[in-house]
């Protein structure tokens, strides 16, 4: 069974490149605009990974991820951030809020599926 | 990747077209925090996303940009308005820079070096703060030559006990070490707590790995950057070749290993000396992925090239007009089973039309932006204070109006801005408020959208217009106009207000070409306006443009009326037709003027005894336009007439029948004009 993963991104290009990276490598994904459309997709079914952007508008990723690890269904999925900030306190408190990962962007495909395997097989 | 590309642009356009807005809104209110984040969030995007399409400018571009929203938005830059105009003319050059051809252009290079200086100027005035990227997490490992030559690792890894919480699974991360190397794991047991006091939800498992591998240092501590801070890590080199190559170093491990707790560094470095002269090599081993086919979900919204849209509407009109073909011929034939069917493909060809139709809609905020930049950028030049206020923004508009009305509606605010609102000494003279106020709205009437622009400027003097008519020979100076008609003639080709024709004038076109433009979308201008108080624009538009529901009317030929402009249908008896007196017949207690259209077509009247009325609304009046009789209700994908008969105003277009004739589509606002004017022409020749 192919592997589930959630994009949650409010850029459409940076969802593309993501889903058709992850799709070439046999990845199933699911993407969503931002937290509050992936709230939606976080319904109890599977899915063995989340990865979000952290600025987004309606709900940012910290928010959201600090939502997903009250859900009894998702209080140990990988959750990866996917972002362009920096900035070593906003990766704290990424991590505290339950995040698994953090990748920087701009990525190279061989960068994604290097973090991926980190946490899921 | 092109496509990503083409993706990328679309979506930056829309991005900073949303900057555009948010900074407008942030001029008014330089404080709103919600505003600078947006901004903020805008570049921040645009960075992220270019460097990773091969928009570098743009990335270096943004960055500076995002260093300056970023101080403001920790409160050490204020919003000034220098930052706002920077940033402005930065929308405006990242979007010139989102076509890759502008890239070699001197002038755009010359003006992205002048910006940048100008970007950093602003936060120069700060002190410095130095955004050092530091990726704790991550190391991005520079695409250094890596040597060919193994080493041997000691790695000692030990996550705390709550590592599961956040998601993480250690073992993924041996498993990553076998992709980089050869490895020996040890996985060490006994800090397993006895059954009653373990904890199942953590992790007492701790490991000792060796690695034979041609990374390096940090290519192995990567592996382990998302729980560096979770877990005691050590990662030692051993020694500069494969030992893990030596079977003896590897049996002799694994006996330590199984009677002690854990072997340790010492122990493998002292294990290590003794076979330092032995080199081995061996192949890394490789991991292949199965691929299965994966099936991506939709998402809520997709982009749709405007093309396929024109193309989907083509369709539908098509099949509505085959479908009206296909009733008639159902309802002609009576084959058993057909009519249903045929009812059947009517009722679905009308949502899908409906449907169709609501895809094309947009709504009016698109393009309010433009606008309201416009004004801004107008106001500095003029050197008057002008605040813009809209109503309305989610009124829906079908996008080819929407695409042919913003030229005009621009215009009209030019001359509202230009010639409307008056300096600010001259508005405090007259008792205004200094801040001149234009406003634009929009709301829905009937099947009609109404947008209205107004301002509280000088608004027009009809004598003054009345003067000048007459003195261009527009009008004659016997005859005496009401003053609707007279600010109507602003419309007239070759009429230009203004005293002195200012720079803006110059470059816009004439009121002439804003009616032009806005018949041409089917689109209606009226101009109100009171001397001192202000002008009121007008502009009456429908819902879409290709398929009208209507009324099939036979007046010797087959015709189409627009349902929208019916009233009321009447029978009535011929005789009272010819009996009337100055063309008004009274229906339901009300004179209504009427014309006999076979008259006015020239058509000989009709030999039937009763004819209808149908009564339609005309500049707020009714008027009745008699004919043979009524077919029917009819849905008309309208075409456009050929070139020939563009002269002709009284029709607006054609529409084909289901028995594949064609009917013509009155116009009848302009056909009532018409016929009134042949009629003073014919009550003066008697």
């Amino acid at each position: 069974m192919a592997k589930i993963i959630l994009i949650v991104d409010d850029s459409e290009s940076i969802r593309e490149v993501v889903s058709f990276t992850l799709e070439t490598e046999g990845y199933k994904v699911l993407v969503a605009n931002d937290g509050v459309d992936a709230l939606k997709f976080l319904d109890g079914s599977h899915i063995d990974l989340i990865i979000t952007d952290l600025h987004m508008p309606e709900m940012d990723g910290i928010t959201l991820i600090r939502q997903v690890r009250q859900m009894p269904a998702y209080q140990r999925i990988p959750i990866l951030f996917l972002t362009t900030e920096s900035q070593a306190a906003k990766k704290m408190e990424a991590k505290e809020a339950g995040a698994t990962g953090w990748i920087i962007k701009p990525f190279v495909p061989a960068k994604l599926i290097a973090a991926l395997n980190k946490v899921i097989r | 990747m092109e496509n990503f590309k083409k993706k990328f642009v679309e979506e930056a356009v829309d991005l900073l077209e949303g900057l555009e807005k948010s900074l407008l809104a942030l001029e008014e209110n330089p404080e709103d925090s919600t505003l600078i984040q947006q901004v903020f969030r805008v570049m921040h995007t645009l960075k992220g996303n270019s460097g990773m399409f091969g928009f570098d400018m743009i990335d270096s571009f943004t960055h500076e940009m995002e260093t300056v929203y970023d101080l403001i938005r920790n409160g050490k830059l204020r919003v000034t308005r220098a930052v706002l105009d920077v940033t402005l003319a930065a929308v405006d050059h990242l979007k010139c820079l989102l076509d890759e051809e502008n890239y070699n252009d001197a002038n755009v290079i010359a003006n992205h070096n002048e910006l940048l200086s100008k970007v950093k100027l602003l936060t120069a005035e700060e002190p410095v703060i130095t955004t050092n990227v530091t990726n704790e997490w991550h190391k991005n490992s520079p695409d250094e030559e890596q040597s060919k030559k193994e080493k041997t690792y000691y790695i000692s890894f030990e996550p705390i006990h709550e590592i599961f919480d956040n998601g993480t699974n250690p073992l993924y991360l041996i498993e990553e070490l076998h992709s980089i190397g050869q490895v020996t794991v040890f996985a060490h047991l006994n800090k397993v707590p006895p059954l009653d006091e373990l904890n199942p939800e953590h992790c007492y498992t701790y490991w000792e790995v060796l690695i034979a591998t041609s990374a390096n240092v940090n290519d192995i501590s990567d592996v382990f950057m998302f729980v560096e801070h979770d877990s005691t890590l050590e990662i030692q080199e051993i020694a500069d070749f494969n030992l893990l190559a030596d079977e003896l170093f590897v049996s002799e491990l694994t006996r330590l290993a199984a009677t002690q707790k854990d072997i340790g560094l010492t122990t493998v470095q002292n294990l290590s000396k003794n076979l330092i002269s032995k080199k081995l090599s061996e192949k890394i081993k490789e991991f292949s992925k199965d691929q299965p086919n994966a099936k991506r979900t939709s998402i809520s919204s997709i982009r749709v090239s405007a093309d396929k849209l024109d193309k989907l509407m083509n369709l539908v009109s098509e099949l509505v007009t085959t479908q009206a073909r296909l009733s008639l011929f159902a309802e002609e034939n009576s084959t058993p089973g057909l009519l249903p069917i045929a009812e059947n493909v009517q009722k679905l060809s009308r949502q899908l039309r409906d449907i169709a139709f609501s895809i094309v809609l947009i709504p009016i905020e698109n393009m309010l932006t433009r606008f309201q930049r416009l004004i801004r950028d107008l106001s500095q030049e003029l050197g008057k204070e002008v605040v813009f206020i809209t109503e309305g923004a989610e009124t829906e508009l079908d996008k080819t109006i929407i695409e042919n009305l913003a030229d005009p509606l621009m215009h009209i605010l030019r001359n509202s801005l230009d010639h409307g609102i008056e300096d600010k000494e001259l508005r405090l003279k007259r008792g205004k408020p200094a801040q001149g106020k234009v406003s634009l709205k929009a709301f829905y009437s009937g099947a009609n959208v109404m947008i209205q622009i107004s301002d509280d400027g000088a608004g027009i003097d009809p004598d003054m217009i009345n003067e000048k008519a007459i003195a261009k020979g527009i009008i004659s100076a016997e005859r005496k106009l009401t003053k609707r008609e007279i600010l109507d003639l602003v419309f007239l080709p070759g009429f230009s207000t203004a005293r002195s024709v200012t720079d803006l004038s110059g470059r816009g076109v004439g009121m002439d070409v804003v009616k032009r433009k806005i018949s041409d979308i089917r689109g209606e201008v009226e101009i109100d306006s009171e001397l001192g108080y202000g002008t009121t624009i007008t502009i009456k538009l429908p819902l879409t443009l290709s398929i009208i529901d209507g009324l099939l009317v036979k007046v010797s030929d087959t015709f189409f009326i627009p349902l929208l402009m019916v009233d009321k249908i009447y029978a009535i008896e011929h005789e009272k037709i010819v009996n009337t007196f100055n063309n008004v017949v009274v229906l339901d207690g009300q004179q209504v003027p009427f014309f006999y259209v076979r008259r006015e077509f020239d058509i000989p009247d009709s030999a039937e005894k009763l004819e209808q009325v149908i009564v339609v609304n005309f500049e707020e009046k009714r008027v009745g336009l008699i004919v043979d009789q009524v077919i029917g209700e009819y849905q008309a994908v309208l075409k456009p007439l050929g070139k020939y008969y563009k002269k002709q105003d009284m029709i607006s277009g054609a529409t084909i029948l289901g028995d594949g004739t064609v009917a013509l589509v009155m116009d009848t606002n302009k056909i009532i004009k018409l016929f009134a004017k042949h009629e003073v022409f014919t009550m003066k020749e008697d």
